[in-house]
């Protein structure tokens, strides 16, 4: 994430709020992936048996 | 409400954070990536009229009733051959819906869009709901199927170009994160909707009417929260401290191809065939996977012997659990790919990334059958994960690809016209395999060998695409749009 190099004047960084932000969107859609994954490991675990 | 969904409203101001652009196209992809797992409610549905009798399975149809007869009465189950025409009609509208409204898309942003595909999708699951109350087949088909195919296509192109215009550094790298939800949906919707069913059974009701109206909303409320997140750059934006390499590849262009243009390109075409052979193979091993594993290991999967029809009930249900399995798993490498070839695909180019599908590809299809006489379940597991990484990837890094071809304006739509590949390849995949294996076994081939051919013809398709591949030169010069039609793009004006 190279967004805080070089910056042109015109465009400001993106702001602490902004990054709190993001961490909340990838979390809300991180979590029912992550279960979803989780569930299927959890299957695919009896291949290995 | 017309002003919320307008281009001009979504504009991001200068500061904007565009790591937010990524979760707003998973929450839409995730969503609709659950039509891969609509086979979870084929069984349920087979047993509506059953279970309300208090039968054990299904209420079947007379014998002589006919298939018309079969999808207009309401008075016996549905077969799951007859449900299975969703994944049809699936493949097929979110094909024509993608390459008929990725213009559409260009013009009016991707938050109308991603509105669109949530009402559509949603809309599918509520219309279902009311033909399962009815138990009338035709408004599955016409709701999931139909409906739900075109918020497929809509809700999948959606993000693309909007993620390619917020990261020209990572083209690969974004579009796969969004496409990796689609692989992804499945994962989640399939499990979910298990718990759904269970929740709401009764003595006399599988639940599956009450699932629809559940995940209905929950799909839409995600996909609104999605397409509200889109934001577009500024058309003079970049990312700071980026600038387009002055030397870099002549397969990456920084002019525009027009969508109407585009497609008179050979290199189209080419991209068109290289998409559809990868998919065929990758759908043609998804469709086989399951039933494949447990014909070539038979009884060896649960630690005897003995070739799968020689098995008791019992043992052939064990093994179906183990064969479920391996599904699992090869979903799971299918949306591995999707991320990490694409974002490999930055650093290596995409015509590269492709060679190495299309060669990795025919060695692994080709080296399957040896695996599965060796008796090595981990190596002929490790074979078809690897090669469900590459589908995966195929479909993650065309959107990149055609940047680096035919430029970013019109990404979106070009891509759109793009995925009737995908349809092709949806019922050609198939298709393919079972006249093979079912011509096989009429010719007296063991079931467990049965699938030798198949995958040797399958490693044959990834050679053709191999020669397309090879043949993607840069597109010619007369193909771009001037900068007069470039304008008149981005204010709008409709070309040609």
């Amino acid at each position: 994430m190279s967004d805080t190099v070089n910056r042109p004047t015109d465009d400001p960084p993106p702001s602490g709020a902004s990054w709190a932000m993001v961490a909340a969107a990838w979390v809300l859609v991180g979590i029912p992936l992550l279960w979803g994954i989780a569930i299927t490991f959890r299957k695919a675990a009896l291949l290995f048996r | 409400m017309a002003g919320l969904l307008d281009k001009e409203r979504i504009i991001a101001p200068p500061g904007f954070n565009r790591w937010l652009v990524p979760p707003a196209a998973l929450a839409i992809h995730l969503s609709i990536g659950m039509a891969y797992g609509f086979s979870v409610f084929w069984l349920p549905l087979s047993r509506l009229l059953g279970k309300a009798q208090g039968l054990d399975g299904s209420l079947a149809c007379p014998a002589d009733l006919g298939f018309v007869g079969e999808v207009l009465s309401t008075s016996c189950d549905w077969k799951i051959s007859t449900l299975g025409w969703m994944y049809t009609l699936f493949f097929v509208f979110l094909g024509s819906s993608a390459a008929i409204f990725g213009g559409w898309l260009e013009r009016v942003g991707p938050r109308r869009a991603g509105v669109v595909a949530a009402f559509c999708w949603a809309g599918g699951f509520f219309i279902s709901a009311l033909g399962i109350h009815l138990h009338q087949i035709l408004l599955l088909w016409a709701g999931s199927g139909i409906i739900g195919g075109c918020g497929l296509g809509l809700g999948y192109i959606s993000p693309v170009s909007t993620l390619i215009k917020w990261f020209p550094d990572r083209r690969g790298m974004a579009t796969g994160m969004a496409i990796m939800g689609f692989g992804g949906g499945a994962l989640i919707g399939s499990p979910l909707a298990d718990v759904l069913m269970k929740h709401f059974a009764t003595a006399t009701t599988t639940g599956v009417f009450e699932t629809f109206l559940a995940m209905g909303t929950l799909y839409f409320i995600a996909m609104l929260c999605g397409a509200f997140g889109y934001r577009i750059p500024r058309a003079d934006w970049s990312p700071p401290g980026w600038t387009p390499r002055a030397s870099q590849s002549a397969m990456v262009t920084t002019r525009h191809v027009h969508v109407n243009e585009a497609t008179r390109t050979p290199q189209f075409w080419l991209l068109w065939g290289v998409l559809c052979l990868n998919v065929s193979a990758g759908i043609g091993v998804i469709g086989m996977a399951s039933p494949m594993i447990q014909e070539v290991f038979g009884g060896r999967l649960i630690g005897g012997a003995g070739a799968l029809a020689e098995l008791s009930t019992e043992q052939k249900a064990q093994i179906a659990t183990i064969g479920a399995a391996f599904a699992a798993l090869l979903s799971f490498f299918n949306i591995i790919g999707r991320f990490g070839w694409a974002s490999l695909s930055d650093l290596i180019g995409r015509k590269r990334t492709y060679f190495i599908f299309f060669l990795l590809g025919t060695l692994l299809y080709s080296a399957a059958p040896a695996a599965g006489r060796s008796g090595s379940i981990a190596l002929f597991a490790a074979i078809f994960c690897t090669i469900l990484t590459m589908y995966g990837g195929g479909f993650a890094t065309i959107p990149a690809y055609l940047a680096d071809m035919f430029g970013t304006q019109f990404v979106g739509a070009i891509h759109g016209r793009l995925l009737t590949a995908w349809s092709t390849a949806g019922v050609l995949g198939p298709v393919l395999v079972n006249y093979i294996r079912e011509y096989q076994i009429r010719q007296g081939v063991p079931n467990a060998q049965a699938y030798n051919t198949t995958l040797y013809i399958l490693a044959g398709l990834l050679v053709a695409g191999f020669l397309c591949n090879l043949l993607v030169r840069p597109v010619a010069e007369r193909h771009f749009m001037t900068d007069s039609e470039l304008a008149a793009a981005r204010t709008g004006v409709k070309l040609k």
